[in-house]
């Protein structure tokens, strides 16, 4: 990577994530799916109600400790109209497992019923400005963001959990109302950018 | 923040690290002796665990292993409180090191591991005696500022 590309790739990183109403960016960029090998956008998957993007990947301690809660709620609201993709970002030469296959029998093991899919360029998490995993952005049925953030309040033991960010989202975004709590943070591995 | 703005120190690192957080064990050794061998110029090292309560023995474990002697604290209470208490536009990323100057401002903050090289390369010159640091405390000032390379070696 040249010096400008680097400086370019950094302040990219530090720009900070889309803000709460912006539009879905990178909407067409094309993705692999890990479960069929098929390419598809975030564009191919929008719901009627909503559509639910999440980078995350499979090493991380922060994203394996959410992972079922993730799969439940994609699987769960991707019933309810909302589109749901989720984006492994992450430079496989930092750990194998966030390569494909690693990806395809994450996606497989979890029994995820939604796209499961491959940023290789690492541009579509650019785009968005995320720099954790896992890293919800929710948009509502108007393409505009309503919420962004974390999953919940804990990341080791669901049953602990008192504040369901994500969910509560959903529910909100369903009904066609605004989501009571927009944005949140949550501590999360920082995403393996691929030099892009 | 009173470990940060306790006076006697030209700078300080804060860390903010893990016990199940691999890179952030990795960069440890590195931290510390980075530290061990400026503490004499005034540096000061701060730990923030961002474990839970229940994880408190690892974290006891681990930094007797490092023999570290210096403050060190443990996350308590809401997670979201604990990210914007440290900074409001620290996304949560593990680990990270935020270095204050003497007063307490903040000067620089790194996402990511960091090494024994970049932060002689970026804190050393907070450390130099006030009259030799010049220009580049001039530039070290920008609290916004991050190294151009920064490590990507994160959990």
């Amino acid at each position: 990577m040249t010096f400008a590309a680097l400086s370019l790739a950094v302040a990219l990183q530090m720009s900070g994530p889309l803000s709460v109403g912006a539009k879905v960016p990178a909407a067409t960029v094309k993705m692999k799916n890990a479960a069929d090998g098929k390419m598809i956008s975030i564009a191919d998957v929008t719901g009627k109600a909503g559509t639910l993007v999440i980078f995350t990947c499979n090493h991380c301690p922060f994203a394996r400790g959410w992972e079922k809660r993730i799969t439940e709620l994609a699987n769960t609201y991707s019933k309810k109209g909302v589109g749901v993709i989720l984006v492994n970002a992450n430079d496989p030469a930092m750990h194998d497992e966030d390569g494909l296959a690693g990806t395809q029998a994450r996606a497989q093991s979890l029994g995820l019923q939604v796209p499961y899919v491959v940023d290789e360029s690492s541009a579509v998490a650019r785009a968005f400005g995320a720099s954790v995993t896992p890293e919800a952005f929710l948009f509502d049925a108007q393409g505009k963001l309503a919420y962004h953030g974390t999953v919940d309040d804990n990341h080791r033991d669901a049953d602990k959990v008192q504040k369901r960010y994500l969910k509560d989202a959903l529910d909100a975004v369903v009904a066609g109302k605004v989501p009571p709590v927009p944005e949140t943070k949550g501590l999360g591995c920082g995403i393996k950018f691929r030099n892009g | 923040m009173a470990a940060v703005r306790a006076p006697g120190a030209r700078a300080v690192l804060v860390n903010v690290w893990a016990s199940w957080c691999e890179p952030c064990r990795e960069e440890m050794p590195e931290l510390l002796r980075y530290y061990r061998d400026n503490r004499a110029r005034g540096l000061r090292l701060v730990l923030v665990s961002a474990d839970d309560e229940e994880q408190r023995a690892d974290v006891e474990r681990l930094l007797a292993a490092q023999g570290f002697d210096g403050p060190a604290f443990i996350k308590h209470g809401d997670e979201m409180a604990f990210i914007n208490g440290l900074d409001r536009h620290w996304s949560g990323e593990l680990p990270s090191t935020f270095v204050f100057d003497g007063q307490g401002t903040k000067k620089l903050f790194w996402p990511g591991t960091i090494t024994y090289g970049e932060l002689g390369r970026r804190v050393g010159r907070l450390l130099a005696p006030a009259g030799k640091r010049a220009s580049g405390a001039a530039k070290a000032a920008d609290p916004t500022e991050t190294p151009k390379t920064p490590s990507r070696r994160n959990p």
